[in-house]
């Protein structure tokens, strides 16, 4: 007999995998994560969260591409290019409860697991070990983060973009290459200049 | 029992900082205060060096320290902390991998340090002392955020005005040429910006 498996549970699935690698988690454990989790679909070119809203959600992308960025003046610098199980949202604005500064708007049509602010507190104050799971996670976000300012201080542009095209090698088909561009804080010129480099190899 | 106990005001000064982020009891305290080492450095002393793993966590209860990294030959300041803030080579404290960072002392320093193992000791015992730890953490991540967004808002002149609005102390106790580097500016612009009188400062924003 085969049980009726919930068109998302591929994505759930997926967030069992990432949670547990954090922390040993049973699966009843799990399921006890489960009713404070939100599914939340976005069609493609959607601003999810605009500049001057409260963030409401932390989101862990199931399926999609969202890019994080700051409208300056004419122009949108991006900071962030979020793919499959990678945590993308506003997060000072989550945090400090304060209007968001940045956009966080979809590329492509994305499914988001995502907790609410007042959830993720409910969650801390009833299951000690999401305490652990949250430091962890949040530990991890911070060596990223880190590690990506370290990298455009220390490194040329040809080094930074070399290294983002081997490490995603598949988001150069899937984001406007101007994108990638403003992710790696790189001249549209340059990057050109650069992606005739690699093919030519 | 703690070595420290005579220095009533260094504990001190680590509680009120933990305060903001969780109510400790003083039991709890105690219990935490317990497995800190307290270290002393002088001047231009380092607290870790290139190629070394971080083994402590640091919170400074008197002095500055600056942290940096060698680009070529050029130092490249990332972060200075003063008095009641934590300073460490983070990434290498987080990951148990080695430091591209050396953390050194700016003035004589004091320093309360957990080393790791501790840390994960008190929080396998407490989950209110992994739930410090999990804000303090999160703070540290928003405020490299906040970093990254000012440094793409902000041009040089608003980073300066920004910064010296802040942080008008370490004006007076910071060689220029390291705040320079931490604002990433040259330190030419960095020594114009400041011969500017105030009120050009603001109007030429």
């Amino acid at each position: 007999m085969t049980k009726k498996k919930s068109p998302y549970q591929a994505a759930l699935d997926e967030l069992y995998k990432y949670l547990s690698g954090f922390v040993p988690l049973s699966r009843p454990e799990f399921s006890l994560l489960l009713p404070y989790i939100e599914i939340r679909e976005f069609e493609k070119k959607v601003k999810v969260i605009r500049e001057g809203e409260v963030e409401r959600y932390l989101n862990i992308i199931a399926r999609g591409l969202v890019r994080k960025y700051l409208p300056i003046r004419d122009k949108e610098v991006i900071i962030q290019l979020a793919t499959e199980g990678h945590i993308v949202h506003s997060e000072l604005s989550f945090h400090y409860r304060t209007p968001s500064g940045s956009v966080v708007e979809t590329i492509e049509p994305t499914v988001f697991l995502s907790i609410s602010y007042d959830s993720l507190q409910q969650l801390y104050d009833k299951f000690p070990k999401a305490e652990r799971l949250g430091r962890l996670i949040i530990s991890d976000l911070f060596i990223k983060k880190d590690l990506r300012y370290f990298d455009q201080l220390r490194k040329s542009t040809r080094e930074r973009f070399l290294e983002y095209i081997r490490s995603h090698p598949h988001v150069l088909q899937r984001v406007p290459q101007k994108y990638i561009a403003s992710y790696l804080n790189i001249k549209p010129e340059t990057f050109s200049r650069l992606k005739h480099l690699v093919r030519l190899k | 029992m703690f070595a420290f106990h005579n220095q009533r005001w260094m504990l001190d000064a680590l509680k009120q900082y933990i305060s903001r982020y969780v109510a400790l009891s003083n039991e709890e305290f105690a219990f935490l205060a317990d497995k800190l080492v307290i270290r002393n450095f002088d001047k231009k002393q380092q607290l870790v060096r290139v190629g070394e793993v971080e083994t402590y966590l640091n919170f400074i209860v008197k002095g500055l320290a600056r942290k940096y990294f060698y680009k070529d030959k050029t130092e490249v300041i990332t972060q200075i902390a003063r008095e009641g803030e934590i300073i460490s080579s983070s990434v290498s404290f987080l990951s148990g991998t080695a430091s591209p960072y050396i953390v050194e002392a700016l003035e004589p320093a004091t320093v309360f340090s957990i080393s790791r193992r501790q840390l994960e000791k008190l929080y396998e015992s407490s989950n209110r002392i992994e739930r410090v730890g999990r804000m303090v953490i999160t703070h540290l991540l928003l405020q490299k955020e906040e970093w990254e967004h000012e440094c793409i808002r902000m041009d040089t002149r608003e980073r300066f005005l920004h910064f010296v609005q802040n942080n008008p102390d370490l004006l007076q106790r910071v060689p220029q040429k390291y705040l320079a580097s931490y604002l990433n500016m040259k330190p030419e612009t960095f020594s114009r910006l400041k011969r500017m009188p105030r009120a050009r400062q603001k109007e030429s924003k």
